[in-house]
């Protein structure tokens, strides 16, 4: 979106001329003062990747150095060798995209129904749904574990997703995104005898794209940091998620700084494939029409 | 929380019996749609929920077996510890600050980016991406940056700057954490408020820009109001999480120095997991879960005056 | 007939010897739950678990492993679900928080005539509350000083040697703080093994916590100081793991001595791009009183195979099983005779290693901890920075430190 434009109605040369010069020197300001903006933003990741490949010994040096003495680019190697970095992260996928494709088919039905469906006690169970995003994962961890415990969930798939598949923030999001989607498409389709899931499937689901991928992205990302959940429930390496092993850097000999930066950069990546490939969904889905703010 | 949109009725006026009928099928439609979540909601959600109530009027420490002791764990909260009000105060604190400087900076990047020519999508994943990071790599990072003698301090003593030391400073301490929280989490709101933005129809701007709104006009007139449910949305969101606000704290500043950086959400853990009082932390998480809901209460309240639905 | 009664009685002979074996030899497989960071790590305590299986075959033990910093967030959880694993790995520091978790072994050790005098006797009392056994230990080690020998040849000093004072200590301190390098690393959570070595009390005679008695306040006063007059040790932050980051700028050459244990002696050694050297603790007045921590394994209280369990951690502490760990470099054994193991491999290429950790463990002292010791480090942390800064006192902050502790 380009700033004020003034009405091309009267051909003037000269101003157009210097009204143009201005205007691509503004929009140069405008690009260039963000730019600054992200750079600062950015230097946490550049601090990481800088730790990351200098010796352990550097990290803490006073002063610090901005760059390492020496390069130690074989830290990534290193760090993914050190410990079963691929089981971790094929665990990670399985148990963030598991949660993710649950999540969202789940949280979207109930959604249709808080935003679309009238049944008795609909505001109080949606209150209790937001009541539940209030209590911290800390207070919950324990009496879901001597669930998980009796179920004989413990060290497995279905145990570090099910109970995390279930939370009411995706139904909140889509809900919201529904109620702003104008009921006359829904109307229509209803007077025509369409059933209620042929609507959510052909008419909201497509128009809500952008809510969904939002949805999508967070929880994905959610999971995959997620930390406590899968501390309790995994025992040893072979189901263990990323966070947990960045944790096996903090040994009781000490840490190992570089390791735990290195292994940090590299479980950043998927991420951001993600981020960027779903951007497409997100911002796609926008020129469709429908969303967030309605017409 | 009951909506401030009237629904159109059906337009149809039909006799009391079909209506009623109506009224069940849909009833019952919607118990179908609801099911699914409903199961997973009362397996993993409500019997722990219900679990850590009974606790908190326990004296459970983990490794015994618990006792009954009625509301002494609470009592103890409000009378005896030293530190919960303390702790309180901080958390209101970090919550004011945090939420106003995180929905104004999101709100800023949002706008700034999509007032962009081009390189939308690379501004939106670079402020993104501190999202995906996993909390402790973001935090040993911001804990390397803070750390007396690391980078923060010899940037300002390269530029003779009388900064003192984030971290060893207990009124500057929680200024520390609200940096590294903002860092890690102003892009979920961003992304959102930039998603709902750019839906803004492009009619509506036009029209107004003929009509001679300016820029600034045009933004808190017509975006603003029309993106109003998202705005609500992240504030309520962010309003949550960040009462609950803990793991920044754990790593940055073990709520230390002193108790100048401790919150609820980290004295819970604290409690809980570090001194194993499960009876006590669970008492602490349910005045905590009552000051969310007040405080969320009084935003859906609030919404009438500035949230602009679609009807 | 004579083959048949031959064979009968061949047969009656084998029945009766393999009797009282059969009743022995019900297979039984145990869990035991160990931290664990690495394979290297889960080799070496699999190397262990096959072990048992070697001397008593059937006994098959079932390794499970969590890192170690969240072996301690871990064990509460497994407890309060009833999960413990039949063999539990503790670690000295947390014994009094958790021993009711596990089974006394004071009768199985007296049953058996199992010498436990092979044993340090600093780290038995480790493993024990109240008088009572409640693990075997498979490691020992003292608090000692870690040294940067290339910084004290530069500057000129002599090199510690065991018996030193705390005098001596500071004036190598300040001798070393220069040039924006200091001399010493104060961290919070290293006040009790500092002034245990000063001779000083913090728990009293009924083993409660007592900051603020008049030795606790001196070596306070003196574990302070060191930050605040004499200005040899930098600031430190709270926040996760101070003592890491002090180590960290050990290790960058930016600190010259610090506090830590044979644990981290082989990755110290293999980071630092210098020459290092160790010393025991300084001494006060009088004798040096040098604490140790180690680990051990106990049985769960609630275990169903506490037979095969006793049997099995017998043979991962035996002198077999340590000697291996020494030789690995993987732990300093709490079995006397095997110590000697470890110290031709870790303490190798470091100058005084060897008559450091003996003057050490022939001083050593068990560590003195209240049962919610975890708590109290907690607000070591949280609040010796403020000390640190000058905001408070020492005396302020012991006071707040003892008054919060009692509190939990």
């Amino acid at each position: 979106m380009t700033a004020d434009a003034l009405p091309t109605a009267a051909a003037r040369p000269r101003r157009k001329q210097k009204n143009s010069r201005l205007r691509l020197f503004l929009d140069i300001l405008n690009h260039g003062a963000l730019t600054l903006v992200a750079l600062v933003f950015l230097f946490p990741f550049f601090w990481m990747v800088s730790n990351a490949v200098r010796s352990d010994a550097e990290v803490l040096a006073v002063p610090p150095r901005l760059l390492p003495t020496e390069w130690q680019w074989q830290n990534f190697a290193e760090a993914w060798l050190h410990l079963p970095f691929g089981r971790f992260f094929f665990n990670s996928a399985i148990v963030a995209g598991g949660v993710t494709a649950i999540t969202i088919v789940v949280s979207a039905l109930a959604a249709y129904a808080f935003a679309r469906l009238r049944f008795p006690g609909r505001d109080s169970i949606f209150v209790a749904y937001l009541g539940t995003l209030m209590i911290p994962q800390v207070m919950l961890v324990i009496p879901l574990f001597l669930i998980v415990n009796q179920l004989g969930w413990v060290n497995t798939y279905q145990g570090m997703i099910l109970p995390m598949a279930f939370s009411s923030f995706g139904a909140f999001l889509l809900r919201q995104f529904f109620l702003s989607i104008p009921r006359e498409l829904e109307e229509a389709a209803l007077i025509d005898g369409a059933s209620r899931l042929r609507i959510l499937v052909s008419i909201i689901i497509p128009l809500s794209l952008p809510a969904i991928g939002l949805l999508a992205l967070f929880t994905f990302i959610g999971q995959w940091n997620n930390f406590l959940w899968p501390l309790v429930v995994v025992n040893g390496m072979d189901y263990a998620t990323l966070p947990l092993g960045l944790s096996m850097f903090q040994t009781e000999q000490g840490t190992s700084w570089n390791y735990i930066m290195a292994g940090a950069a590299l479980s950043m990546l998927p991420g951001l494939v993600l981020a960027v490939v779903l951007q497409q969904v997100i911002y796609k889905g926008i020129t469709v029409g429908a969303g967030f703010g309605g017409r | 929380m009951t909506e401030t949109v009237s629904t159109p009725q059906a337009t149809m006026a039909a006799p009391p019996r079909r209506r009623n009928r109506m009224g069940a099928q849909e009833a019952r439609m919607a118990f179908i749609f609801l099911l699914p979540s409903l199961l997973g909601f009362i397996a993993f959600m409500l019997f722990p929920i219900v679990a850590s109530l009974a606790i908190s009027f326990t004296n459970w420490q983990l490794i015994s077996a618990p006792s009954f002791i009625g509301f002494a764990n609470y009592q103890r909260l409000f009378t005896l510890d030293p530190a919960f009000f303390t702790v309180l105060g901080n958390t209101l604190f970090f919550t004011a600050e945090y939420l106003v400087l995180n929905i104004v900076v999101s709100l800023g990047l949002a706008v700034w980016i999509s007032s962009l020519k081009r390189g939308h999508r690379w501004f939106r994943v670079i402020f993104f991406l501190p999202t995906f990071t996993p909390s402790i790599a973001a935090s040993v990072v911001w804990l390397l940056i803070f750390t007396p003698g690391g980078f923060m301090d010899t940037v300002f003593q390269t530029l003779s700057l009388q900064v003192p030391n984030l971290l060893l400073d207990p009124k500057l301490a929680m200024q520390a954490v609200i940096i590294v929280t903002l860092w890690a989490n102003v892009g979920y709101n961003m992304v959102l408020f930039n998603a709902a933005l750019d839906l803004v129809p492009q009619s509506y701007l036009e029209a107004a820009k003929i009509d001679g709104a300016n820029a600034w006009d045009r933004f808190w007139k017509i975006r603003l109001p029309l993106i109003s449910p998202t705005v609500f949305f992240g504030t309520v969101m962010t309003a949550i999480t960040s009462l609950q606000v803990f793991d920044q704290i754990y790593v940055v500043t073990r709520g230390g120095p002193g108790s100048a950086t401790a919150t609820l959400g980290f004295a819970i853990y604290q409690n809980g997991f570090g001194n194993y009082q499960m009876g006590y932390a669970s008492a602490l998480a349910w005045v905590m879960f009552l000051i969310i809901m007040a405080l969320t209460a009084l935003q859906f309240w609030l919404q009438r005056k500035w949230v602009h639905y679609d009807s | 007939m004579k083959t048949t009664a031959m064979l009968a009685a061949a047969a009656l002979l084998g029945a009766a010897l393999a009797g009282p074996a059969m009743a022995q030899d019900q297979p039984v497989t145990i869990t035991w739950q160990m931290w664990g960071s690495d394979e290297n790590d889960i080799a070496a305590w699999q190397h262990l678990a096959d072990m048992v299986t070697e001397a008593h075959p059937e006994i098959t033990v079932e390794l499970q492993t969590t890192p170690w910093n969240d072996y301690w967030t871990k064990l509460p959880v497994l407890a309060a679900s009833g999960q413990l694993a039949d063999i539990v790995a503790m670690q000295s520091l947390r014994m009094p928080n958790f021993y009711s978790l596990l089974e006394p072994l004071d009768d199985r050790i007296e049953a058996d005539g199992f010498d436990i005098d092979a044993f340090d006797a600093s780290i038995i009392g480790g493993m024990s509350h109240d008088g009572v056994v409640y693990g075997l230990p498979y490691d020992v080690g003292p608090w000692m000083m870690f040294y940067n020998k290339d910084k004290f040849e530069e500057a000129g000093l002599a090199l510690p040697q065991p018996g030193w004072t705390l005098d001596e200590f500071k004036q190598a301190a300040v001798a070393l703080t220069k040039d924006g390098g200091f001399g010493f690393g104060v961290v919070p959570n290293g006040y009790s093994i500092f002034a245990a070595a000063l001779g000083a009390d913090y728990i009293n005679d009924e083993g409660q916590l007592d900051l603020t008695s008049t030795s606790a306040l001196a070596a306070a006063d003196e574990f302070l100081g060191l930050v605040t007059q004499e200005k040899v040790a930098p600031l430190v932050a709270s926040g996760a793991n101070p003592g890491d980051v002090i180590a960290g700028r050990f290790e960058s050459g930016n600190i010259a001595m610090m506090v830590d244990g044979p644990w981290s002696l082989i990755s110290k050694r293999d980071t630092v791009q210098f020459e290092m050297g160790l010393a025991p603790l300084p001494r006060g007045e009088g004798d040096l009183r040098a604490v140790t921590a180690g680990s051990g394994f106990g049985i769960s209280a609630s275990s169903q195979n506490k037979d095969a369990a006793w049997k099995a951690i017998q043979v991962i502490t035996g002198p077999e099983a340590l000697k291996y760990l020494a030789e690995a470099g993987r732990a300093l054994p709490a079995r006397k005779a095997e110590q000697t193991y470890w110290f031709d491999v870790a303490a190798a290429g470091v100058e005084g290693a060897r008559e450091a950790l003996e003057y050490s463990l022939s001083h050593s002292a068990t560590y003195e901890i209240t049962n919610n010791w975890n708590a109290v480090e907690n607000l070591f942390t949280q609040y010796y920075p403020l000390a640190m800064t000058g905001s408070q006192t020492p005396e302020e902050t012991m006071q707040t430190i003892q008054s919060l502790a009692q509190s939990q």
